[in-house]
């Protein structure tokens, strides 16, 4: 838990980093309008925006951000074929159902990432979180017992979030 | 019976006015002629950089040209919320509705989601002037913003005499600046600041200036009105 200046500081810095996307410039005027607004909106905001503040900006976390990103998009173009395969396909395999997966992510951030992981990648789509139980909509149930399939399922992104979030 | 005839008086009254009004349009006469300007149209395309300092011509348009309108439509709103918040405290039974709980996915998305929201909304009432956008989308995104919460995080409230506090602010401040308009330039809402450089952030004098309090106006106009909305149920 990181302290109340911690939270502020960086919720603002990224409210600025969002500010600076926003707008693509580095001219002085928009910088400072930008600054004004990110502490104006992290003075109101940061209890809810953080529970760890800065310590979010370590650089192994930051790095490890990035590679999550490259590691998620080749999930998802793996699972994007996959789905296409199965919709031009013309017996359309599909064999759909739900399944109960347990995650291992122990924070809110952490399970929050892992649903909305699997609910981008095509073929599967998080239904509901309750604790660390997982409803998940799976287009081809491989496996039904709750072990095999959270090593499928929310396995596949947690091994690499770990790293970073808990 | 003489509510009746108090309501034909009353109408008598209002049509007179509205005739004479109507009188001094010339309706199907030529066009209002602009010199060498076909019409008013082409005249704000051909003129509006120069006269405002403002890129967006619309923005122009809404802020400068038509400023007073402006100040009208946000008044027209203003009247909304107030007629919404009057009739729903009428309502004093509340329906009881059986809801399910938001899911921890809505619950902390929208933690994350609601700062950046309202950045989203300062940038559009602030570049009101340079893209498209302005004060009232800028104003409605922030009221969005409340809006994730209130539907996700049901023990979340808004002060309401601070919204109505910051709201009576932001008016105050629009007509301050078209009377500061008046006595300077002799036109109500005349723009008294610096054109500046067309493009930059501190530019086209005091449309930036209206869209920010028009855009903290909204907003927290839009705010209240959805809370407003959301008290008349309850959980059961």
């Amino acid at each position: 838990m990181g302290s109340r200046l911690s939270k502020f500081l960086y919720t603002a810095i990224v409210m600025f980093v969002l500010w600076l996307l926003l707008t693509s410039t580095f001219n002085s005027q928009e910088v400072i309008a930008g600054a004004i607004i990110s502490v104006l909106v992290a003075a109101f905001t940061h209890e809810r925006f953080t529970r760890k503040g800065l310590a979010n900006l370590h650089p192994k976390r930051v790095v490890c951000m990035v590679l999550y990103f490259f590691y998620f998009f080749w999930q998802m173009v793996k699972a994007n074929i996959d789905v296409a395969w199965r919709v031009i396909h013309p017996k359309m395999p599909i064999n759909p159902g739900i399944v109960h997966v347990k995650t291992t992510m122990k924070s809110d951030f952490g399970k929050l990432m892992v649903a909305n992981s699997i609910t981008l990648t095509p073929g599967t789509l998080t239904l509901e979180v309750l604790g660390d139980d997982m409803l998940i909509h799976w287009i081809d149930v491989k496996a039904t017992d709750v072990e095999t399939a959270s090593k499928m399922i929310p396995g596949v992104f947690e091994k690499c979030l770990k790293e970073f979030l808990e | 019976m003489i509510r009746r005839l108090f309501v034909l008086v009353l109408l008598i009254i209002i049509g007179y006015f509205l005739g004479t009004a109507m009188a001094s349009i010339p309706f199907g006469a030529e066009k209002v002629d602009v010199g060498p300007y076909r019409s008013v149209g082409n005249y704000y395309v051909d003129n509006t950089v120069q006269e405002t300092g403002g890129v967006n011509a619309v923005t122009s348009i809404v802020v400068l040209y038509r400023g007073f309108d402006t100040l009208g439509e946000v008044t027209v709103l203003f009247l909304a919320a107030t007629g919404l918040a009057a009739i729903l405290a009428l309502t004093r039974e509340r329906r009881k509705l059986k809801k399910e709980k938001p899911s921890l996915i809505m619950r902390v998305g929208t933690d994350y989601l609601f700062p950046a929201a309202i950045v989203l909304g300062s940038y559009v009432f602030l570049h009101g002037h340079l893209t498209p956008g302005g004060g009232f989308p800028g104003g409605v995104i922030i009221a969005s913003g409340f809006l994730m919460l209130f539907l996700a995080q049901w023990r979340y409230k808004v002060d309401e005499l601070g919204l109505k506090i910051i709201e009576s602010l932001a008016g105050m401040t629009y007509v301050t600046i078209g009377l500061i308009g008046l006595f300077k330039l002799g036109t109500f809402l005349g723009n008294f600041l610096g054109k500046g450089t067309p493009g930059a952030l501190l530019s086209a004098g005091i449309i930036p200036v209206i869209y920010i309090v028009i855009g903290i106006k909204v907003g927290s106009e839009m705010t209240g009105l959805l809370q407003n909305l959301r008290e008349t149920t309850e959980n059961e």
